[in-house]
C-alpha cells in the first residue's frame, strides 16, 4: 500500500508538469487545428533560459528567493514573447495553407530550436543548482513526500484554476472558446481572431515555460533534446483528455503521470512506453475524442 | 517547370565534382568519424575536440615524420547510413586513419569500407561483433565489457558481500551489454541478482522503477549506464529513502554526476580504470587540463579519453615505424604492449581488441573526495 | 504524358551514368536516395493518394529490413527469397495495424500511427522473441544473388536499388491509372460521395495501408543488404517524421515532387557534413521557409489531383 501511494504521489508531481505543457498543445489545437510540434522544445528552451537567468541573478548576489522570482518572471516573459514570434513567423503565413504544411513548419521549428539550444548552450548536460528551493522531506506512514513536489503540485493547480476562470469568466476567454468552436463565426461576431491566436500562443508558452522551469527545479538536469520526451508525453496527455479541451488537458496530464508510474511500477518497466502508447491507441479506438472531448459532428 | 528537374541534377553534379578530393603532399590526414549532431552530439563533439587538440599539440612539436597532421571530420549522426557515407568520404579524402565513431551501429557499417581501403579505424564502440569480422584495420580503444563485469561482480560479492543485488542499465548497446555481462559474472560466483531492469536514458523520472525496487529491499543498486541518468537515479533513490548502496559503472564517473546527485553522491561506489589523479603518470591530468583550458569544459565522458588514446597509439606507431603505410602500422599496433595511455596501459590483441585494463573501485566521501576501496591484484 | 516520359528517361539515364562520375560516398548517397524515395512513394500511397495522415511509416520499412535480416542470418534463407516473405508480412501488418484505427479522423490517425512506430521500436530494443538482437541489431546479412550475379559490390547494390525505384514508380503510375487510383481519389475528395458510388471505404483504406506497407518493406530488404546490418534507431519515430516531411515538402501525390522532396530532405544535408554543428539549425529554418514559400510542396501535383486537405481553405 505504501508503495502504491508512493507511486501515486510521484505520478502526480510529473503529471502536473505534463498538464501544464499539455495545455499549450490543446489550446493551439483547439483554435488552429495545428499540432504544434515545437511546443516541447519551447519548454526545454524555458529551462535553459531560466538557468541562465538564475546564474546571472546569483552573480548579482541576489538572495535565493529573489533570484527564483526573477527567474520565473524573466523566463515566462521571454518564452511567451518567443511563442508569439514563433506563431508570427512560422505559422501565421501558413494559416490558409494546407494543414500538413503547418505541421511540417512546426517540425522545422522544433529542429531549429533544439539545435539552436545546442549551439548556444553546448551539447553537454547543464545542471540546476540544488539549493534554490529549501528541500524538506516528510515521511508520512512510509510515503516520502518532498517540499518541491508539493510546491509544483500546488503551483500547477493554482495556475490551472486561474486559467480555467480566465477561459470561462472573462471576455477574452469567451472569445478564445468561440474561436475554438468556429473561427469564421467568431470573426463575424467581431472577434479579432488574430489577437486570440496571439493570446493562446502567449498563454500556452507561458504555462509551458513554467513547466520547463519545474523540470529544471525538480530533476535539475537539462539536455538539448529533452523537449521531445516532455512534448510527446504532454501531447499524449492532451489527446487522452480530449484535444482542444482545456480541463481535459489538465486531467489527461495527471492521469498520464499516474498511468506512467503504475505501468512502470506494476506491469513492465522495459515495455512502459509501448504500453503507454497501446493505451493511447485503445482510447482512440474506443473514444476518439478523448475523455472530456466533445464529439464533433463530421461536416457533410 | 520540368526544367527544374534537370537543373537540380546539374546543380548536384557540380556540387559532387567540386567535392572530389584534393590531395596535398606533405600532410598526414587523420579522419574523425563522430556523431556531431543528433542524440549523441555531446560525445561526438567531445571526440572531435580531443582529436583536434592532440593534433594541434603534435603539430606544434613539428608534426610527424616532418609532415603536418590534418584533421578531416565527418558527422555520421550515429546512424548506419551516416557511418557508411562518412567512411567512403573519409577514404576518398585520403585519410590514413580514422578516430571514432562513438556508437556501434555506424562503426559496424563503416568497418568493411575502411578494411577494403586499408584505412586504420579506432573506435570506442563496444559491440562484440566489431572485432569478430577479422578486419586487420580495426582497433577497439575501449576496454572490453567482460573485464569490467568480472571485476564488478567480484567487488559486489567478494568484497562488499551484498546479498540482494539490483542491476539497472539503459537501452544503449554498451550499457545493456555491460549489465548482461555483469549479471552473468555475478551468477558465476553465486551472486544473488533479485532484479534486472532497464531505464530509458534521458527520461529523468526514475521514481516508478525505484519505488518498485524499494519494495524488494535490495542492499545494492548497480547501474551500468551514463552519469546523465546515474546522477539522477542516485538523487531520486536517496529522496525515496532507499537505503541500498549505489555502484556506478565507468560511465558514471564524471564531475556532472556529483552535480546531479548533490549530497547524495556521498557513499557512492564507482567502478573505473585508475582515475587520472592517482595514475602513476601525468598524461591524463595533462590531457584534462589542456582540454579544459582549450574548450572551457570537461570532456563529456570517458569515451572521449578512450578515443584520444586511440589517436595517441596511432601517432606513436607512425613515429616508431617511420611510415604511413597502414599495413606496417597495423602490424606494429597488433604487437603494441603497455603503451602508456590516458585510460591506462594500451595493449592490442591480434584481432584488434584492447586487452583488459586494471579496474578499481572508489568510494565517494565528503563531497567529491575519492578513496580506493578495492582493486585487482 | 509523352513529355513526362522523356523527362523520366533522362532522369534514369543520368542515374545510370552517375556512379561513374562521383566518388564512392556519393554512390552510397545515390543508393540511399533511391531507397528513401521508394519508402516516401509508398508513404505517399497512404498520405497523399488515400489522404490518411500516417506518421509511422518507418515501421513498415523496418519490418522489411528485420524480416530479411532474421530470415537470412538465423534461418539461412537467401535474401532473394526473403523479399516476397517480407512484403507479405509487412502488408499483413499494415492490414492488422490499420484495421481498428482506419475510421479515425486525420490527426487522431496520425497519433495512432506514431504510437505503432514507438511500440515497434521498443519491441526491437527489447529483443522481441530473442530474434531482433536488441539495441545492437543484427549483423552479417548476406547479399542477394540474381541470375548468378552476386549483388554485393557498391555499384551492384546501387543499380539494384534504382531498379527497385523504377518498379515502384511503375506500380504507383499504374495505381493512378487504375480503378484503385480512382477509388483513392474519390475517398480523398469526399468519403460520403465515394461510399454512395459503392466504394467500400474501409476496404480501400486498409488496402492503401497494405500496399504502402508492402512497398516500404521492399526498400527495407535492400537497405538491410546495403549495410549488411540493421539496428533499431534506423526505424524510429524520427525516421517516420523524415518520410512524412519528404512527402509534404516535395508535394503529395506527385512522383517528381516526392523525388525532389527526398533530394531536399536527405541529399542536401549531405553537402554540409563538414559544417556539422549548425547544420540542422539552418535546416529547420529552411523547412519553415520552404513551407511558407511553397505551401503545396515544392512540386505539387497537377490541379484536380490534389487531396482535399490540400486545397480546402480552413
Amino acid at each position: 500500500m505504501e508503495i502504491f501511494l508512493q507511486q501515486i504521489v510521484n505520478g502526480l508531481a510529473i503529471g502536473s508538469i505534463y498538464a501544464l505543457v499539455a495545455i499549450g498543445y490543446t489550446m493551439v489545437y483547439g483554435v488552429m487545428k495545428l499540432i504544434n510540434f515545437a511546443h516541447g522544445d519551447l519548454v526545454a528552451l524555458a529551462a535553459y533560459v531560466g538557468l541562465t537567468v538564475l546564474m546571472q541573478a546569483f552573480g548579482m548576489h541576489l538572495s535565493n528567493l529573489w533570484a527564483v522570482i526573477l527567474m520565473f518572471t524573466v523566463t515566462a516573459m521571454f518564452i511567451s514573447l518567443f511563442g508569439i514570434i514563433l506563431e508570427r513567423l512560422a505559422y501565421r503565413p501558413l494559416r490558409k495553407a494546407p494543414r500538413l504544411s503547418a505541421v511540417v513548419s512546426a517540425l522545422g521549428a522544433s529542429l531549429a530550436i533544439e539545435n539552436g539550444i545546442m549551439l548556444i548552450w553546448g551539447p553537454n548536460i547543464k545542471v540546476f543548482p540544488s539549493n534554490i528551493f529549501p528541500s524538506t522531506r516528510w515521511h508520512i506512514s512510509g510515503v516520502v513526500i518532498n517540499s518541491t513536489q508539493i510546491a509544483i503540485l500546488l503551483l500547477s493547480i493554482i495556475l490551472m484554476i486561474a486559467l480555467y476562470i480566465f477561459i470561462n469568466r472573462t471576455k477574452i476567454g469567451t472569445a478564445i472558446r468561440a474561436s475554438a468552436i468556429d473561427q469564421d463565426a467568431a470573426k463575424l461576431m467581431g472577434i479579432n481572431v488574430n489577437g486570440i491566436i496571439i493570446a493562446i500562443f502567449a498563454l500556452g508558452s507561458f504555462l509551458g515555460s513554467i513547466g520547463g522551469l519545474f523540470i529544471g527545479i525538480y530533476y535539475r538536469e537539462l539536455y538539448f533534446q529533452m523537449g521531445w520526451i516532455y512534448g510527446l508525453n504532454a501531447f499524449i496527455a492532451a489527446i487522452i483528455g480530449g484535444i482542444g479541451n482545456i480541463p481535459g488537458a489538465m486531467l489527461g496530464g495527471m492521469l498520464l503521470g499516474i498511468f506512467n508510474v503504475l505501468i512502470a511500477g506494476y506491469v513492465s518497466n522495459t515495455w512502459s512506453e509501448a504500453l503507454t502508447f497501446a493505451l493511447l491507441i485503445i482510447i482512440l479506438i474506443i473514444k476518439p475524442t478523448g475523455i472530456l472531448g466533445e464529439r464533433v459532428a463530421e461536416k457533410v | 517547370m520540368k526544367l527544374k528537374n534537370l537543373l537540380w541534377v546539374v546543380v548536384s553534379l557540380i556540387f559532387v565534382l567540386s567535392f572530389s578530393s584534393s590531395y596535398a603532399a606533405g600532410v598526414i590526414k587523420i579522419g574523425v568519424q563522430a556523431p556531431i549532431t543528433g542524440p549523441f552530439a555531446n560525445e561526438g563533439q567531445g571526440i572531435d575536440n580531443a582529436v583536434k587538440m592532440l593534433v594541434e599539440q603534435q603539430n606544434a612539436k613539428g608534426g610527424l615524420l616532418g609532415k603536418k597532421l590534418e584533421v578531416v571530420t565527418c558527422d555520421d549522426e550515429g546512424t548506419a547510413v551516416g557511418g557508411a557515407i562518412c567512411a567512403r568520404k573519409l577514404v576518398n579524402d585520403g585519410v590514413i586513419a580514422v578516430i571514432g565513431t562513438y556508437s556501434s551501429t555506424p562503426a559496424e557499417s563503416a568497418e568493411p569500407i575502411y578494411a577494403r581501403a586499408g584505412v586504420l579505424q579506432t573506435s570506442d564502440a563496444t559491440a562484440d561483433s566489431l572485432t569478430k569480422h577479422g578486419y586487420w584495420t580495426f582497433f577497439r580503444n575501449s576496454c572490453p565489457n567482460s573485464a569490467e563485469a568480472t571485476f564488478t561482480a567480484d567487488f559486489l560479492v567478494k568484497k562488499m558481500h551484498f546479498k540482494r543485488i539490483v542491476v539497472l542499465s539503459d537501452y544503449s548497446t554498451y550499457s545493456s551489454d555491460l549489465a548482461d555481462a555483469t549479471v552473468a559474472a555475478l551468477k558465476k560466483i553465486g551472486g544473488n541478482v533479485i532484479y534486472k531492469g532497464k531505464i530509458q536514458a534521458g527520461s529523468q523520472n526514475f521514481t516508478p522503477i525505484l519505488t518498485k525496487i524499494k519494495a524488494m529491499n535490495p542492499d545494492v543498486i548497480y547501474f551500468s549506464g551514463y552519469y546523465t541518468d546515474g546522477g539522477l537515479i542516485r538523487a531520486q533513490q536517496v529522496a525515496l529513502g532507499i537505503k541500498a548502496a549505489f555502484v556506478g559503472g565507468d560511465s558514471n564517473d564524471n564531475p556532472e554526476f556529483f552535480k546531479l546527485a548533490g549530497k547524495s553522491a556521498n557513499g557512492v561506489y564507482m567502478i573505473n580504470v585508475p582515475r587520472p589523479d592517482i595514475l602513476p603518470y601525468p598524461l591524463a591530468k595533462e590531457f584534462l587540463r589542456d582540454y579544459q583550458a582549450k574548450y572551457h569544459m570537461m570532456p563529456p565522458s570517458i569515451w572521449t579519453l578512450f578515443n584520444a588514446d586511440g589517436l595517441r597509439a596511432i601517432m606513436y606507431a607512425i613515429e616508431k615505424t617511420k611510415t604511413t603505410d597502414t599495413k606496417k602500422l597495423a602490424a606494429f599496433l597488433h604487437n603494441l604492449k603497455n603503451f602508456p595511455g590516458i585510460t591506462g596501459p594500451i595493449t592490442f590483441t591480434k584481432d584488434g581488441e584492447r586487452a583488459g585494463s586494471r579496474f578499481m573501485a572508489y568510494e565517494i566521501y565528503n563531497n567529491n573526495q575519492y578513496k580506493v576501496v578495492y582493486k585487482e591484484d | 504524358m509523352r513529355k513526362n516520359l522523356v523527362w523520366y528517361i533522362l532522369f534514369f539515364t543520368i542515374a545510370v551514368i552517375y556512379p561513374h562520375f562521383v566518388d564512392p560516398s556519393w554512390v552510397d548517397i545515390g543508393t540511399t536516395f533511391a531507397l528513401y524515395s521508394v519508402v516516401a512513394l509508398s508513404q505517399d500511397i497512404v498520405l497523399g493518394k488515400a489522404g490518411m495522415f500516417d506518421m509511422g511509416h518507418a515501421t513498415f520499412f523496418g519490418i522489411g529490413a528485420y524480416t530479411a535480416a532474421i530470415l537470412n542470418t538465423v534461418y539461412n534463407i537467401p535474401i532473394i527469397y526473403t523479399i516476397p516473405i517480407a512484403i507479405a508480412l509487412s502488408a499483413l501488418f499494415g492490414i492488422i495495424i490499420s484495421w481498428p484505427i482506419i475510421h479515425l479522423r486525420g490527426d487522431y490517425l496520425l497519433v495512432a500511427t506514431i504510437g505503432f512506430n514507438i511500440i515497434f521500436y521498443q519491441a526491437l530494443q527489447n529483443n522481441l522473441f530473442g530474434l531482433t538482437g536488441g539495441p545492437n541489431g543484427i549483423f552479417g546479412i548476406g547479399a542477394p544473388v540474381i541470375f548468378g550475379i552476386n549483388i554485393s559490390s557498391q555499384r551492384a547494390i546501387y543499380y539494384f536499388a534504382w531498379f527497385i525505384l523504377l518498379i515502384t514508380m511503375l506500380i504507383i503510375y499504374n495505381i493512378d491509372k487504375s480503378k484503385l487510383g480512382r477509388a483513392f481519389h474519390y475517398l480523398r475528395e469526399s468519403e460520403i460521395a465515394a461510399e454512395s458510388f459503392g466504394v467500400n471505404k474501409r476496404f480501400y483504406k486498409v488496402l492503401a495501408f497494405a500496399l504502402g506497407a508492402g512497398v516500404a518493406s521492399l526498400a527495407g530488404v535492400i537497405f538491410a543488404v546495403q549495410y549488411a546490418a540493421v539496428s533499431p534507431e534506423t526505424f524510429n519515430f524520427t525516421q517516420s517524421v523524415l518520410f512524412f516531411t519528404i512527402v509534404i515538402v516535395g508535394g503529395p501525390s506527385s512522383i517528381p515532387g516526392i523525388l525532389l522532396g527526398t533530394f531536399v530532405m536527405f541529399v542536401v544535408p549531405q553537402f554540409f557534413r563538414e559544417f556539422a554543428t549548425a547544420r540542422y539549425f539552418v535546416f529547420g529554418i529552411a523547412m519553415i521557409l520552404t513551407m511558407i514559400l511553397r505551401p503545396q510542396g515544392i512540386w505539387p501535383a497537377k490541379f484536380g489531383k490534389l487531396p482535399k486537405y490540400l486545397t480546402k481553405e480552413s
